[in-house]
């Protein structure tokens, strides 16, 4: 049956959880664009026939035929346009650096596409408020000015928080710091959030 | 939505607290807060508040319907009506949690305010989820929604919305003619 | 606390303009342009004077910020504003640039044939960013796939491609000034059209469609 190579291409990103991408699929989409090129050559032959013989009862089959190559046409781009939307989430999730297994999925061109999107946004970003710049990417969610309690897991030395008071990071030392000056140092394992 | 940004809009009210130091007035961006003296109520957003309170820096004042009376007699008539009555705050869902979970020390009667406020919420959402359900099965255009509160629309919104644009678009490809989905398979 | 951040200064006040707005006033509006974008389906008239003015305040108080002598209690609660402001500023900027690719080619469209005088729904950053993203995205379904097909189905109508926003969504909004005579359309053929008039301060769920001049003028309040 036509289409079904293209249909299998929709298919195999529709099995795909959200933000997934997979290998791209330059096989299917070779033998999608050689179907093509078969149900073209056909309908060239016939249509040359048609006018010339006056055989009209070739027309369905080339209306139909034409169908198809526009049906597999909308799929390709489907596919080509919907993993590039799950480029661009990526570009939200991981920054400007993709990691290699991620890019390693990818095409030449979706590499070169996302390349430019890239430059785009830092383009857009650096340009707000009359080229003052500011990272949208940053600040995703809420602030939050809470407190937390954190347990210093190694030698850390003294640490400066906000209001000017310094603290002594000392190994399995407790304290009580505003949340958004501790998480990269809980990110990096110096301190770990105690939860009551 | 997502709930943290409804919480985010919440920490915009006003609360009263009791600072224990001095401090002079601070000219904010968004408006002047202070000055805050020993022992003087003054009123600050609840994002500082809780701020201060975690610092030990205030006691903060639960807002006046805070308070196991006024919670019941909410209750009970918002258990009687079959339309929403008027909540006890357009937040007071998020007030709530952010206030007894940083402030229960200083909120009176705290554990039973915080049955109160939840069995408000479920009475309220139960209430929501029928009308939700009317709306669609009767193929409303509009509804009025008074006395509903961000947090409570928030519920519902994502599931709500699909359904409708879902039954809209099932709608108007049935309907001949129409242009709306037509290009969507060929 | 040093007296930089004392000063309380009006925007515009230099200006004789009638629309004079206190900073306060101006992170109302940037909230109330934050919460319609969210909620709108379609991409609404851009805020860029909105967003310069608050930049202005953010960059001005950092500034500030950066000559106060450590420990100044003050100066915590001036950041924790800081950071409440630039979430929304992003949020906002952010939820206009995601409707931007999503609905990129009706959007250029829509500034296309935009009659002169009439206010421009992108802001020139996010006109070029749009025009870019066009481009990037056109270029790459030519070169991976488009040309390698038959010469008749070698160019793709993004315009036809690219789902269009859905106006017919319905949206939760709050009415700011009072409304008389809303036309509600009927979602079925046996139900008949009526009006509503929409009373200061009540709620509706009603079709975006219908009220959407409305959410342009600021006489209703999305939510």
């Amino acid at each position: 049956m036509f289409c079904e190579k293209a249909v299998e291409l929709i298919r195999e990103l529709h099995r795909m959880s959200d933000g997934q991408l997979p290998a791209f699929n330059e096989d299917g989409l070779r033998q999608v664009l050689q179907e093509m090129e078969a149900l073209y050559e056909q309908n060239q032959s016939d249509v040359n026939e048609a006018k010339a013989a006056g055989r009209s009862e070739l027309i369905p089959s080339i209306k139909l035929r034409h169908c198809c190559l526009l049906r597999n046409q909308r799929c390709i781009t489907a596919y080509l346009y919907d993993r590039l939307l799950r480029i661009r989430a990526l570009r939200w999730e991981y920054g400007s650096v993709l990691p290699a297994n991620v890019r390693f999925h990818m095409n030449a061109e979706e590499l070169q596409w996302f390349g430019q999107y890239k430059k785009s946004l830092a383009c857009f970003m650096r340009s707000l408020g009359a080229g003052e710049g500011l990272d949208i990417t940053q600040d995703m969610k809420p602030p939050k000015s809470l407190y937390i309690e954190v347990r210093c897991l190694k030698d850390h030395g003294e640490f400066e928080i906000d209001d000017g008071t310094v603290i002594l990071l000392k190994k399995n030392s407790q304290h009580f710091l505003p949340r958004w000056k501790c998480e990269q140092l809980i990110r990096q394992g110096v301190l770990e959030h105690v939860v009551s | 939505m997502d709930p943290s940004e409804v919480e985010f809009l919440a920490e915009k009210e006003m609360v009263k607290i009791i600072p224990n130091f001095s401090l002079d007035k601070i000219y904010l961006i968004g408006g002047d807060l202070g000055p805050f003296n020993p022992g003087l109520p003054v009123e600050a957003p609840v994002w500082l508040a809780l701020n201060f309170k975690q610092r030990q820096k205030c006691r903060i004042v639960p807002p006046e319907w805070m308070d196991v009376e006024k919670l019941e007699e909410m209750r009970d008539l918002e258990r009687k009506e079959d339309t929403f009555t008027p909540a006890p705050s357009p937040y007071y869902m998020e007030l709530s949690k952010l206030l007894l979970n940083h402030a229960s020390d200083n909120i009176p009667k705290a554990d039973e305010i915080r049955t109160l406020v939840k069995d408000i919420w479920d009475t309220r959402i139960a209430k929501l989820r029928l009308s939700a359900d009317s709306f669609i099965s009767q193929q409303e255009a509009h509804a009025k929604l008074d006395n509903l509160t961000l947090m409570e629309i928030n519920t519902v919104r994502a599931f709500l919305l699909d359904s409708l644009n879902c039954m809209f678009k099932l709608r108007s490809n049935l309907r001949p003619g129409s242009s709306k989905g037509q290009s969507l398979d060929y | 606390m040093s007296d930089s951040l004392s000063d309380d200064g009006s925007i515009n006040q230099d200006d004789s303009q009638e629309d004079v707005m206190t900073p306060a006033e101006l992170i109302a509006k940037l909230e109330e342009a934050w919460l319609n974008e969210k909620f709108s389906p379609e991409l609404l008239e851009n805020k860029s004077e909105v967003v310069e003015c608050v930049m202005e305040q953010l960059t001005h108080m950092e500034n500030n910020l950066q000559r106060v002598k450590k420990g100044d209690a003050k100066a915590s609660v001036h950041r924790m504003e800081i950071d409440r402001i630039r979430f929304v500023l992003s949020s906002y900027l952010r939820s206009r640039l995601q409707k931007i690719e999503k609905f990129f080619p009706h959007v250029l469209e829509k500034e296309k044939s935009r009659g002169e005088g009439d206010p421009s729904l992108l802001s020139p950053e996010e006109f070029a960013f749009a025009k870019e993203y066009y481009a990037n995205t056109e270029t790459y379904l030519k070169a991976v796939a488009l040309k390698r097909m038959p010469p008749n189905l070698q160019t793709v109508d993004l315009l036809k491609a690219v789902p269009e926003p859905c106006l017919d969504s319905f949206v939760f909004l709050r009415v700011k000034e009072r409304q008389e005579n809303i036309l509600v359309e009927p979602e079925t053929d046996d139900q008949r059209e009526y009006v509503v008039d929409l009373e200061e301060g009540s709620q509706h769920l009603i079709r975006y469609r219908t009220i959407a001049p409305l959410v342009s003028s600021g006489a209703v309040q999305l939510i």
